[in-house]
């Protein structure tokens, strides 16, 4: 099966990449359909092979705020399975009719566990997602506060 | 992955449109500060944003877009959007974003709202 490599999978060899590749199975969504909910246990991790899946967070009172969309071959989203408390930190809901592979939580930590190196070069592309996300994250806020700001002047 | 959002400035009937390209994100705060700069320069007094049907805006999006809503207030100039899809118009009215600017469906009754005001 050829996984189409997104970043976390950036970095391994073909050996390493065959062994991901056995544990993903192809799943099929339909638009609108919601593949996981922000705070549940997250047990599967996704990668997009066709189609969009659209990122959401919930503020208050059922309105969500988007976050991201996934549309390129490869990306990824519930890396919860990976980080403790174990849950998936937003909803992702189908924005396009497509393909995902799922990769059970439990399959790819006892493959991050064999192979210490595999499991290094994952968790070292996960830092550098997450600091980029942090980033995108200090830059909305320095707007929020610019905007209050500048509305007490 | 968002695409940076590319913005032209034009004008039709009193109203400068800011043709916007491109996925709107925190990342785009420097490229619409630019171009109301631009716009104001030019004296501007009624705007027209115009995205594409296909432009994702995310959360840092829409603060940006709150920003630039705050500073259209405070220099009393009138403000549209137009060109957005159904999922955005309703995010749009979820947020609180249409107490600060009137979403048109078409362009050209966006500029007939903005231009006979």
């Amino acid at each position: 099966m050829d996984l189409p490599l997104g970043y976390l999978f950036r970095g391994l060899d073909d050996d390493q990449l065959k062994r991901i590749a056995a544990v993903a199975r192809e799943v099929s969504m339909e638009n609108g359909e919601q593949i996981c909910r922000e705070e549940e246990e997250a047990k599967d991790l996704y990668i997009l092979k066709t189609g969009a899946v659209e990122l959401m967070t919930k503020v208050e009172n059922d309105v969500e705020l988007p976050i991201s969309i996934l549309q390129n071959p490869g990306d990824i989203f519930g890396s919860g399975v990976l980080i403790a408390p174990y849950l998936y930190s937003l909803t992702a809901r189908c924005a396009g009719t497509g393909i995902l592979f799922r990769i059970e939580g439990s399959a790819l930590q006892k493959l991050m566990g064999e192979d210490r190196d595999l499991g290094c070069i994952i968790m070292t592309n996960l830092a550098g997602h997450f600091l980029a996300r942090l980033k995108e994250s200090r830059q909305e806020i320095k707007i929020h506060f610019n905007t209050l700001l500048r509305s007490y002047r | 992955m968002e695409q940076e959002i590319q913005i032209r400035l034009e004008r039709h009937d009193g109203v400068t449109v800011f043709d916007m390209h491109g996925d709107l994100t925190a990342f785009s705060e420097p490229f619409l500060k630019e171009a109301y700069n631009n716009a104001n320069d030019e004296g501007a007094r009624k705007i027209l944003l115009k995205f594409q049907e296909s432009a994702y805006i995310n959360s840092g999006g829409i603060a940006v877009l709150i920003q630039l809503l705050a500073e259209t207030k405070r220099n009393n100039q009138q403000i549209g959007i137009t060109g957005l899809s159904e999922h955005f118009k309703k995010i749009f009215h979820m947020v609180g974003i249409t107490k600060f600017a009137k979403i048109h469906n078409t362009v050209e009754e966006a500029l007939e709202s903005l231009s006979g005001s």
